[in-house]
Parts: C-alpha cells; structure tokens; sequence
C-alpha cells in the first residue's frame, strides 16, 4: 500500500466514525442554525482529529502535508455529506489569501486558527449587480478618509455573508485610471456598523448568498492587504489558489446509478423503462462522459503525484457535469410521468432529481458561467482571440455604464 | 498498467507522428476515394518498417510484447493523418483472437505472419446492421464456413479473417483463410477501408472457441478492436479541431479574425471537451486490458470517441464556410473517416446497449 493509499484508508475510517454524530441522516430536519452549530462541531473534530487545513503550513495550525492528501480526504469526505459546506468559501479562498497578503501575522494567526476550528466564518465580496464575470468592473468603492478608508457600495451573491465574521474585499480606488489598474485588496469586519446583510432566496428555497451594502464602513490601513491599485493581481491570486480539487462527474447532482435504478423501477409503454432505448441511449452517453472525467481527474491526480503539473483539461470538469446533469434531472422528472410533479425542497441534490434540476441553473452560474468557462478554454487554452473589450484601456469613469 | 505516459510510450507517440506527418498527406488520399479495393501503400509499408504491425504481439512469436496503450499511440497518431491500411482495420484484432484463444499450434501458424505485416488479418463479425448477431450468418459445418459476412473493415485485402459463426447448436469463433473465398467489394464513402462482404462456400475453417464462451470471446476481440479504432477517431477528431482553431485564428469577416466571434470560439472551446473526454477515456479503456471492467471502459471509449470526432468534423466544415465542402481541402476525408468509423467494430447503438447492459448487470 502507498502512503498515499494509507493515508486514503485511515481518513477513510475516521469519516466513517462521524457519520453517526454528523451525517446526513443525524441532521435531517434542523433548520439551518442548528445545522451551522452541528456544522462548527464537525469542523472542530476535523481539526483534532488533524485533517484541517491539511496542506497549510504546521506554522499556522495546519498539517504541513500535500496537496494530494488534502484532495484524496475531499473527496472520501465527499461521499458522506457532511456539513462542511459553510466553511467551504472560508477555508477554500479568504484564509489561504489572508495567510499569503496579510500584513500583521499574529493578527492572521489567530484569525486562521479560528477559521480552521470552525469558530470564525470568512467570505470572500467579489462579485457586484454590475461586475460578475467581469470582475474589474466593480463600482464598490473605497475613499482615503483620514488614517484609512470609507467605502461605500453593493455586493452580492456572497456566500454564507450571513454567517460570516470577515470578509475579503476587492474594491475601486481610482476611478481615474483603467479599471483593472484602479482596485485595491482589503478584509473587512462583517459586524462592522455600516455593513447590511441581505439573505437572497435562490429557486430551489435556500438562502445561503446575499447582497451585502457598505454605508460609510470604516477600516483602517492595515486592512488593506494589496498595494493602492494593485487588487487586481490578488483578486486573480484568490481565484487561482485551487486548480485542482476533488471533483464530482456527477455535476453535484445524483450518481448516474440512482438513474439507472429508477429506470429499471419505471414503466414505460409497459415494460420496465431500462429497456427502452432512448433511456439507454442517455445513460450510456452520460456514463461515458463522467467515467472521462474522472479519468482525467485520475491523471491529473497521478501526475501531481508524479510532481508533475496536470494538463489543463481538468478545466472541463464543471463546464461538462453540471450541464449534463441538468437534462439528466429533466429527463428522470419525465420518466415519472404525472408523477414527477412533487417537490421536496429539503431533498437533497445528490440524490433527489427533482432538487437536482431545480438547482442546476445555479451550478451553471455559479463558479464561472458556462460562457466564461468556454471563453477561458477558447483564449487560454486554444488560443483563440480575446472578445471584443471596448473599455480596454479606458479610464473607468469615462466606460459607458 | 498506469494512466500515465512513461517515457518510452511518450518516444513511441513522437515518433510515429514525425514519421505519419512526413509520409502522408491528402493529395495521395484524395484519389484512393475513387478507386475501390486500394489502400494507402505507404502507409502499410511504414507501419511494416517501424514495426507497428507487431507491436502488441508476443515476443514468441516475432511480436515486441508491447499493449494496447502503446498501440493505441499509434492509432492516435493515425488517426490525425486519416492513415487508413488494414493494419487497422483488424488484423490487431485478429492477431488477438489467435493469441488469447488459439492453440500452440494456431498460434505458431498465424502470428508471425500477422506480426510482420506478411499476413493480413480482418474480423467478421457483423451481419447487416448486427455488429455481434445472435443469429450469424455465417455457419460452420464439419469445420467448413458458409455464407456471408457483411462489411468486413480491411476485407478486400485480408489474408485470414477470424469468423464469428453459427456451429453445431452453438455459436463458434474460428479463423479461416479467405485465399479462396469470393469477395465482394463495397463501392464506400470512404474506399480506403477497403471494406468488403466475404462470401465462404465450403471454406475450411480452425475452431478458436466452440460453445456458450464463444460470444463473449468475440465480444471482447470487438472491444480490443475497437479501443483502437477509438483511439483512430480521438486522433482524427483532434486534428478537426487544430483545424478548425488554425483557420478560426487566420480567416478574417468583419475586420477580425472569425475566431474572436463566440459562435465560433465557443464551438470550438466545445470540441476541446469532446476531444479531451474521448482521449481520457481511451487511455483507461486501455489500461483496464485484461480487468473484469474492460468491456465497459471500451464501450464508453467507444462513445465518446464517435461522438467526439462526428462533432468535431462536422463544426470543423461548418466553420471553414464554402470553402469546407470542397473536394480540394479534404476536409471530407475526415467526414469520410469519421462516419466509417463510427460504424467498423460496432455502431453507436451497439456500443451503448453492452454498456447499460453492464451497468445493469446483464449478460450482454
């Protein structure tokens, strides 16, 4: 057996133990505070247990191991459901930045230390009512205001903002200058007066992104965590720190043998409905798709561990899931006929079709369009041209709203 | 087997891409269009040379006891530069057939010819649109075959063909020489293929498999074969799209470069995930050789594999414009190939029935 392996089975065993205290049937129907409070236990006994921050440096609470460790615990984690999704934003992207950029390193300690136990929440205001996918074109601005800075403005689609203790921040500076040249990098503290929460109820009845509006929030200097302009640069860094993580082929939704079960229980022109081709047709296309990528993952995975860099095929990995499995939940609804109608909005996505279909829409979005995935794969990947950008070079005052 | 290139698969792929790129090109494919029962000499010749025609074979008898990952490299790479030849088509399978169930005897009779390229080898399983039929229409008795076996890949110039057939009460698998059998050459879109009906009438034929193993025998000959032929249409699929992306990035409309439209680009960023699945898939399908899962990861090569150059070569025309359809650029001897493909060793709807089979656990 590898290390590798060793490590794979050990984690293994440990999830297993948990799941009585933390999975999914032991949290069926607590609202979603109970469940953030059962959430911050689980998050506590991974980092006891040493599988928090697992490829973060010894130094700031972390287990000093790969990052092949850290995907192979990801992705057994991944079969159990456990609640660890609030903390995924935190530890994914805010605390990784905040070790790297910020300045005052007891400060960062103690913040990541927290994060890591589960105690603080960190979420990451990028996205804004006019800047998306396009990052640079966020209006959020900051102002010198005597020994720091005002800022003032909307964000929104942060996730778990409602839950959060900090935040990390990308707005404009210079309004003067083009726009990727005129942003600035700071966090900020979520209870600070000024800053309102506002929960945004999604389609499939959850509420875990919000808008978040600055009225005159005050910070400090040592907040900021880029030089004056220089956001731009750590906002990309924020967004590149994981390339690979352990993935789903599924698209998030349900595994293609819940499919295939239903199939085989439906009827169709009174036969079982396995047997009518159309549906064969649609499993047979979706498992050859998802057994690609996760072949690909798998190389990508066997080349980290080679030392080498994977190829950036792991790219499609969204683009291709989340879309398939939107048809596929349309296409299980229809296979029940008149009795597809029903909705539970509890039921889980991973395994309830109709929760799948109506979330898919956000998977979509979410993480990166399906556009901008195609222009990323396009422009940087094939080489093909970058879209016509008319505010290139443009001072961001002067870019037609 | 791993997932991952070692050096000397890298060389192999190198290699017999720098030979294919320098020995083949359209202006000698064009014509063999219009000419029915010829392959592409240089091309036999050049995997005779470099030794692709034994690569997967044992060393005992004249092979070089390489796998199916390193001669699905050269399928890649074949594929690419549409290097059609029977080398191909089946003799790999044939040569499997032989190796994995033959006698010593059979063994020491075929595979050195085959390994050297003396000998061509083709499969003939298929009856009409039934790639592995229940019922075949080929029948062995008192070890002579009768009847016909419909499009055979490779059959004009094959040497042996291994015949899946009807025997005493039960199905058989048996190789035969076709030196005297009437064949019938198919007037195709795509001629190079050499695709033919082999008509047996009294011809003497050894048993490799006899019984209710036999089916499954043939089925996993089909899926070897047609590993490689999915490696063929990932390579020819890949090619499609550099095409498209090269032209995309040089014709201009509009006072830009096509490719800056995202009608276009995103059409393209779309073969780049068709291509990448099907080559993913290619390789595991290969390296499960010899696992309980091998047929399975065949079929899914298979489809993605199909669907990937299918895709590929028809958005590849469609971006190219007028200038897509003509004769001239060739771009139809992809459109060709990745029809014929599509349709050698097993259809579409073939590959995906085994595959829910499997998933279902159902005998296929």
């Amino acid at each position: 057996m590898s290390d590798l392996e060793a490590y794979r089975a050990k984690a293994a065993a440990w999830l297993e133990s948990m799941v009585p205290t933390f999975g999914k049937e032991a949290r069926k129907g607590l609202s979603v505070e109970e469940d953030l409070a059962v959430a911050r236990q689980y998050q506590r006994a991974k980092f006891d247990a040493g599988y928090a921050g697992i490829n973060w440096p010894v130094d700031y609470g972390g287990q000093g191991l790969g990052h092949l460790e850290k995907v192979t615990f990801d992705s057994e984690e991944m079969k159990h459901g456990f609640p660890s999704f609030y903390f995924g934003i935190s530890l994914g992207m805010p605390i990784p930045v905040l070790m790297q950029f910020g300045s005052d390193k007891d400060f960062v300690k103690t913040r990541v230390l927290k994060a890591l136990k589960g105690e603080e929440i960190w979420c990451q205001l990028f996205s804004e009512p006019s800047g998306g996918s396009d990052l640079a074109g966020l209006r959020t601005k900051a102002e010198a205001d005597g020994n720091g800075w005002k800022i003032n403005g909307q964000k929104v689609w942060t996730s778990w903002a409602q839950y959060s203790d900090y935040g990390v921040i990308v707005v404009r500076t210079d309004p003067n200058v083009p726009k990727h040249k005129g942003l600035t990098y700071f966090w900020v503290d979520m209870k600070a007066p000024g800053v309102t929460v506002r929960p945004i109820k999604l389609v499939g009845g959850d509420s875990h992104v919000n808008e978040v509006f600055f009225d005159d929030v005050k910070i400090t200097d040592d907040h900021r965590m880029s030089p004056v302009g220089g956001g731009f640069a750590v906002a990309i860094a924020t967004l590149m720190i994981e390339r690979y993580v352990a993935t789903d082929s599924g698209g998030f939704g349900p595994h293609l043998d819940l499919f295939v079960d239903l199939a085989k229980n439906t009827e169709l022109n009174g036969k079982p409905a396995i047997e009518d081709g159309r549906i064969r047709q649609q499993i047979a296309r979706n498992y050859a798709m998802r057994s690609g990528l996760q072949s690909i993952t798998a190389r990508a995975m066997a080349l980290m561990q080679a030392g080498m860099t994977p190829g950036p095929e792991g790219s499609l990995n969204k683009l291709v899931a989340v879309r398939s499995r939107q048809k596929l939940s349309e296409l299980a609804i229809d296979l029940q006929g008149s009795g597809g109608f029903a909705y539970d909005d509890h039921a889980s996505q991973k395994e309830d079709w109709t929760a799948s279909w109506i979330n898919a829409p956000t998977g979509r979005i979410a993480g990166g369009s399906d556009e901008t995935l195609l222009n990323t794969i396009a422009e940087k990947i094939l080489g093909l041209p970058q879209d016509h950008r008319p505010d290139k070079g443009v001072a961001f005052n002067q870019i037609p709203a | 087997m791993s997932i991952l290139y070692d050096e000397g698969q890298q060389a192999i792929a190198t290699e017999s891409r720098r030979v294919l790129e320098a020995r083949m090109n359209k202006d000698e494919l064009l014509p063999l269009l219009e000419t029915t029962g010829k392959f592409h000499d240089g091309f036999w010749t050049t995997a005779k040379e470099q030794g692709w025609t034994a690569l997967a074979l044992p060393e005992a008898y004249g092979g070089l006891d390489l796998g199916l990952v390193e001669l699905g490299l050269i399928a890649h790479q074949a594929g690419r530069s549409l290097s059609g030849a029977p080398f191909l088509t089946g003799s790999f399978g044939a040569a499997k057939a032989i190796e994995l169930y033959g006698s010593d005897e059979q063994k020491a009779k075929y595979l050195p010819g085959l390994a050297s390229g003396e000998t061509i080898g083709a499969i003939a399983f298929a009856a009409g649109s039934n790639a592995l039929p229940v019922l075949p229409s080929v029948t062995l008795t008192d070890n002579c075959l009768d009847g016909t076996s419909t499009g055979v890949a490779g059959g004009l110039a094959a040497d042996i063909a291994v015949v899946y057939a009807n025997g005493p009460g039960m199905p058989v698998l048996v190789v035969a020489d076709l030196a005297n059998v009437t064949r019938s050459a198919i007037d195709s879109f795509d001629n190079s293929r050499l695709y033919a009906d082999l008509t047996f009438a009294g011809t003497p034929a050894d048993t490799l498999v006899i019984g209710g193993t036999a089916r499954e025998a043939a089925l996993h000959i089909l899926a070897l074969q047609a590993v490689i032929t999915a490696h063929e249409q990932t390579g020819g699929a890949e090619a499609m799209m550099e095409i498209a992306r090269d032209y995309a990035v040089t014709r201009r409309a509009f006072g830009q470069v096509i490719g800056a439209f995202q009608s276009i680009k995103h059409r393209i960023a779309e073969l780049y995930g068709f291509v990448e699945l099907a080559r993913a898939n290619c390789i595991h399908a290969a390296s499960r050789e010899g696992q309980a899962d091998f047929v399975t990861a065949a079929a899914a090569a298979r489809i993605s594999a199909t669907e990937a150059y299918d895709t590929a070569s028809r958005d590849c025309v469609q971006i190219h414009g007028g200038i897509g359809v003509t004769w001239e650029l060739g771009l139809h001897l992809h459109t060709r190939r990745a029809r014929s493909l599509a349709i050698e060793q097993g259809n579409l709807l073939f590959w995906e029935d085994i595959l829910v089979d499997r998933l279902t656990g159902e005998a296929a």
